[in-house]
C-alpha cells in the first residue's frame, strides 16, 4: 500500500516537473527583452544625439541583439541558394544596413512606452516567443500594440529571430517583399540594386 | 439592367487581360511559388492598387488627417465608441455562426450596456469593467466554416480582399439591422453618413501605420499584400495564429555564438 502512495507521488511530481530541455529557456528569453528594452531606452532617447549618433548607437545594439544573418538567409529563401557567394556577402551587408535604418526610427518613436511582457511560450528546447504589449500613451487612435518576440538560445546567448507585430511577422513580410522584387527583376542583383537606393532614400545625407 | 451588363463586359476585358501567365510547369519551384501566392491578377491588380493609392493620397489621407487633427481627441472617443456599438448585432450574429459562446455573450453584454448606461452607445462603458471589445466579420465566418479565401484581389477603393472576405462585407451590410432599418423608412442618407464616418474614423487610426509602411516598404503592393494576409489570418483565429505559427524564426542561427566577427562574443568560449 504504502509503496504504491509512493509511486503515485512519484508519478505526480514527474509529470508536473516540467522537460528538462525548457529549463531556464523562458526566464532568460524574458530577462533578454527587458535587456533590450533597457539598452534601446537608453541608447535612443537621448535627445541631445544627432541621427548619425543614433543609427550608430543602434547598430551595435541590433548586432548585439538580433541574428541578422539567420534572419537576412531566411528572408532570401530559396533565392539564397540562386544567388553567388558575392551576392549572397554583399546582401547580407545590405540587409544589416536596411534593418537599421528602417527600425532606428521605429524603436525611437516607441522607446520609453511601456512595454508589458503578458507571457511566454517555448517554440522548442531553444527558442521561444515572448508576447508583450507596447502601451500607448492616452487616445482613441493609440490601443495597445500586440508585439511577439521570438528568442532564439544558444548557450547562454539570445538574439531575437524575429518580431510579429499585431499578427504580422517582419521576416514574412520581408520575404515577400523581396521574392515579389526577384520575380519582377529577373535577379538577385536587381534585388541589391533596390536594397541599395531604399536604403540611401531612408538615410537623408 | 443595362448598367451591370456593361460592368460584366468590363470585368471580363479586364479578367482576360489582367491575367499573370504562369510558369511553366517544368519550373517547379517557381511554379509553387506562383500558387502560393494566390495571385493571378497581379498585373490588374496592381493598376487598381496604384489607382487607390493616389486616390488615398489625393482625398482620404488629407481627410484623414483633418479630422484627426480638427476633430477633439474626446469627441473621437464618442465616435469610436458608437461605431462600434453599432457593429455590435453584427459581431453578436458572427460570434454565434463560428460557435463562440463566451464572445457572443461578450458582444451581447457590451451591446446592451452601452446602448444604456453608455448612453445610446456614445461611451464604451463595458470597457471600463472589464468587457473588452473584439471584431468579427462574415468573412472570417466563412473562414472558420472552412472556405478557401480564393484568389487575392484588389477592389476598387475598398483596397486588399478575396473572394471570401468580398461577400463576407456584402453580407454584414444586408444583414446589419441599422442599415435594414433606414432602408425599410426611407432613410438611406444615414447608412450613407454611418459608412463614410466609419470609414473616415478608420482611415485616420491606421495613419500611424500606413505612415510607417509607405515609408518603409521596398514593394509597397507585396507588403500589402503580405501584410493583408497575415492580418486576416490572425483575426480568423482570434489572434492565435501569430502565437502558433513559428515558421518565420530560423531554426538555424549559427551566428549567435561563432561567428567570428560578432565583436560583442569574442570574449566568451
Amino acid at each position: 500500500m504504502q509503496r504504491s502512495i509512493y509511486a503515485l507521488i512519484a508519478i505526480i511530481v514527474f509529470a508536473f516537473t516540467p522537460p528538462a530541455h525548457a529549463t531556464g529557456l523562458e526566464e532568460g528569453a524574458v530577462a533578454f527583452i527587458h535587456a533590450l528594452e533597457k539598452e534601446a531606452v537608453d541608447s535612443l532617447t537621448d535627445p541631445a544625439k544627432e541621427r548619425p549618433a543614433r543609427v550608430q548607437a543602434f547598430r551595435a545594439l541590433f548586432e548585439e541583439k538580433f541574428a541578422v544573418e539567420a534572419i537576412g538567409k531566411w528572408t532570401l529563401g530559396r533565392n539564397w541558394r540562386r544567388a553567388n557567394e558575392d551576392e549572397q556577402k554583399e546582401f547580407l551587408a545590405l540587409f544589416e544596413d536596411l534593418m537599421v535604418a528602417m527600425y532606428v526610427d521605429r524603436f525611437q518613436n516607441y522607446a520609453g512606452e511601456k512595454l508589458n511582457i503578458l507571457k511566454t511560450t517555448p517554440v522548442d528546447k531553444n527558442r521561444a516567443t515572448v508576447h508583450t504589449e507596447i502601451q500607448r500613451p492616452e487616445g482613441v487612435d493609440a490601443k495597445p500594440i500586440s508585439v511577439l518576440w521570438r528568442v532564439g538560445r544558444q548557450g547562454d546567448i539570445y538574439k531575437v529571430l524575429d518580431v510579429v507585430v499585431e499578427g504580422a511577422s517582419m521576416s514574412i513580410t520581408l520575404q515577400k517583399e523581396f521574392a515579389s522584387i526577384i520575380k519582377n527583376t529577373g535577379s538577385v542583383a536587381g534585388l541589391l540594386e533596390e536594397l541599395r537606393k531604399k536604403t540611401a532614400q531612408l538615410n537623408p545625407s | 439592367m443595362r448598367r451591370p451588363c456593361i460592368l460584366m463586359l468590363f470585368l471580363c476585358f479586364f479578367f482576360v487581360f489582367g491575367c499573370a501567365t504562369p510558369p511553366p510547369l517544368t519550373n517547379s519551384e517557381a511554379y509553387n511559388e506562383f500558387k502560393a501566392e494566390n495571385d493571378p491578377l497581379e498585373p490588374l491588380n496592381r493598376s487598381v492598387f496604384a489607382f487607390n493609392q493616389s486616390l488615398d493620397k489625393a482625398l482620404f489621407q488629407p481627410a484623414a488627417r483633418a479630422y484627426r487633427d480638427v476633430v477633439p481627441l474626446w469627441v473621437r472617443q464618442r465616435i469610436d465608441a458608437a461605431i462600434d456599438n453599432l457593429r455590435a448585432p453584427v459581431i453578436f450574429a458572427n460570434d454565434l455562426l463560428q460557435g463562440e459562446m463566451k464572445r457572443a455573450m461578450t458582444t451581447l453584454m457590451r451591446f446592451s450596456l452601452n446602448s444604456t448606461f453608455g448612453i445610446a452607445g456614445l461611451n464604451d462603458f463595458a470597457h471600463e469593467i472589464g468587457l473588452k471589445k473584439h471584431d468579427e466579420d462574415f468573412g472570417q465566418t466563412l473562414a472558420v466554416w472552412g472556405s478557401e479565401p480564393g484568389p487575392y484581389v484588389i477592389l476598387p477603393v475598398l483596397g486588399p480582399s478575396n473572394p471570401r472576405d468580398a461577400i463576407g462585407r456584402v453580407v454584414d451590410f444586408l444583414v446589419d439591422p441599422f442599415n435594414a432599418w433606414t432602408a425599410n423608412t426611407g432613410r438611406e442618407e444615414l447608412t450613407y453618413a454611418r459608412t463614410g464616418v466609419a470609414a473616415l474614423h478608420a482611415r485616420a487610426g491606421l495613419l500611424e501605420f500606413t505612415d510607417d509602411l509607405e515609408k518603409n516598404a521596398i514593394d509597397l503592393y507585396a507588403a500589402t499584400r503580405s501584410l493583408y494576409r497575415q492580418t486576416r489570418d490572425d483575426a480568423i483565429s482570434n489572434g492565435n495564429a501569430a502565437g502558433a505559427d513559428v515558421s518565420s524564426a530560423p531554426s538555424d542561427f549559427p551566428d549567435l555564438a561563432d561567428s567570428a566577427d560578432n565583436k560583442e562574443l569574442s570574449g566568451k568560449p
